[in-house]
């Protein structure tokens, strides 16, 4: 209850939003040539386009798991997580020729397959009595994401 | 004009962790070893490239060859220091060759020394905690290692061509097999598929012993003119193609350290060695099927099974059938990493490269001791750094 006095932030701003009661990432768009980045770009990195302005936009919140791994051991501090166990980490698809990492949750780690259809969900990845608690995205399993 | 550039010299100090030794120290061991080598002294050196590191070393600003000279022959010569990451080592070389080439100097050495921090690798001090540094992004957002990025490349091969654990588990043993006759090596000791799928796993399909830890090391080359060759009185290596490139736009690698990738079709993986790689074939006017020895940057078994299959060696998904009959082995079909890999050195990242041109230089020359390949004429580095760095070079006798 500590954290009550504290609103939940993401753990880098600028990362995701959650627009009426669903999660989206932020990314950008390339005006001239429709080339979509995350996190959100600078510039268009494409190299035939002449453009190269780009806008904000939101990714599609959902796509399929191109390929994933466990990490067993924790990384170094600059990543906190309350209650550390093994976690999976996923690079999914999400159409457009974009692939974005991130961590998985509601799926055992024995059950992952690749090509199943996730879905974009907002957990906590920790909670500091000083700063509350701090939210990351993953993705999960497109049937329970609504439990996000 | 451009002349034909001969490796003239090379020395290395073994890998391993040395404490008690400075980097700057390791640097003149390697030095002296090369110059040796090439039966000349300081002061026919004309020029020093040096790749640098932000580790230590070179003042806190990446001058490494103008501490090298400044430490043992002030002698006003061009001291050029060179970024790269891991691929740092492949950059001072392609810079050295072309100041001979060019026919701007005669006689030039390339070095690459390093010390690597304990532990993880810290974030460089000024960067910002921001969605701009994709390097916060990946710690703090979802504390993807190095190693995790490999592993997703790695799980993606078991599934596209059925690759085994035991498939990936044999490339770390033939390294180590390899290692035991390189007295330059760190891991020496056989090991066996058993040992190497019970070692820990660190990210999944990987385990521990199929991944390159990091080391201290240091590795010189003199180049030179065929004037310069014909004095050392030895069989001339000659430098048949070099060349550095960088990521193309669509790359379907997973780039340490972003946290997504765009992909377009048509685009190789790893598209910054691929291309260094082809370049420096096309410079030489061979094809992969005229190499005997390529030493490759082994940073986990999956590279291993994998880059040989992106250079055209051959199809993708044959570099297992390649590795369990044998084919990769020392005096195979083609002779993968005979000095025993990163895997048995442990990357002392921007001196990598280098080590990787010493090796070709004596399995050229047939000096590689104890893991010597039969006959190898034509030998071919390829390194990838930080930044999607990639260099290729290929020597000849
Ligand atoms: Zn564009």
């Amino acid at each position: 209850m500590m954290a009550q006095q504290h609103a939940s932030t993401p753990i880098v701003e600028g990362l995701f939003e959650i627009v009426a009661g669903t999660p989206k990432l932020i990314g950008s768009q390339c005006h001239a040539c429709n080339t979509i980045y995350f996190p959100q770009a600078l510039s268009c990195r494409n190299p035939k386009c002449r453009d190269k302005s780009v806008e904000q936009t939101f990714l599609p919140h959902g796509g399929t798991l191109y390929s994933y791994t466990v990490q067993r051991y924790q990384p170094p501090p600059l990543f906190r997580m309350d209650h550390w166990s093994p976690y999976a980490l996923g690079l999914v698809d999400l159409g457009d020729g974009l692939q974005v990492m991130g961590m998985l949750t509601g799926i055992k780690l024995d059950e992952i397959a690749i090509g199943m259809t996730l879905k974009l969900v907002v957990e906590p990845l920790y909670s500091d009595a000083e700063i509350g608690e701090k939210l990351t995205y993953k993705f999960a399993p497109a049937e329970r994401a609504g439990a996000a | 004009m451009t002349r034909s550039v001969y490796v003239l010299g090379a020395g290395a100090h073994p890998w391993g962790k040395w404490p008690d030794k400075p980097q700057l120290q390791l640097a003149h061991e390697a030095m002296n070893l090369a110059l040796a080598d090439a039966s000349l002294a300081w002061p026919e050196i004309q020029g020093l490239v040096a790749a640098s590191s932000r580790f230590e070393g070179g003042m806190g600003w990446g001058l490494h060859a103008n501490e090298v000279v400044q430490s043992v022959a002030e002698q006003g010569i061009p001291c050029i220091n060179v970024g790269g990451a891991c691929a740092a080592g492949a950059v001072a070389f392609q810079t050295a060759y072309a100041l001979i080439a060019s026919g701007q100097h005669d006689v030039v050495a390339v070095l690459g020394a390093e010390r690597m921090p304990k532990g993880f690798i810290p974030r460089p001090p000024g960067s910002p905690d921001d969605i701009s540094d994709s390097d916060y992004l990946r710690w703090v957002a979802m504390g993807a290692t190095n190693p995790a990025y490999w592993a997703i490349e790695a799980n993606r091969r078991k599934f596209d061509f059925g690759t085994s654990d035991e498939t990936l588990a044999r490339a770390a043993v033939m390294m180590r097999k390899n290692a035991s006759g390189n007295r330059l090596a760190r891991f020496r000791a056989a090991t066996s598929i058993e040992e190497v799928l019970a070692s820990p796993m660190v990210a999944d399909p990987l385990h521990l012993l199929e991944i390159c830890p990091v080391s201290d090391g240091a590795a010189a080359v003199i180049l030179g003119t065929e004037e310069y060759t014909r004095k050392t009185g030895r069989k001339p290596v000659e430098v048949a193609g070099c060349a550095i490139a960088t990521g193309e736009f669509g790359d379907p690698a997973r780039r340490i350290p972003t946290v997504s990738t765009n992909v377009l079709p048509n685009v190789s993986h790893t598209s910054e060695v691929v291309n260094a790689v082809n370049s420096a074939c096309e410079m030489a006017g061979i094809g992969p099927e005229d190499v005997d020895v390529l030493e490759m940057a082994d940073n986990t078994v999956w590279h291993l099974l994998s880059w040989p299959e992106l250079f055209g060696f051959y199809e993708p998904g044959q570099g297992d059938w390649m590795l369990d009959n044998g084919k990769l082995e020392i005096g195979g079909q083609i002779s993968v990493n005979p000095s025993g890999g990163f895997l048995s050195f442990g990357e002392a990242t921007t001196a990598q490269a280098v080590l990787q041109i010493c090796e070709l230089t004596w399995q050229l020359r047939g000096e590689a001791e104890g893991h010597q390949v039969p006959d190898a004429t034509i030998g071919m580095s390829a390194v990838l750094g930080l930044g999607a760095n990639g260099g290729s070079v290929i020597l000849k006798t």
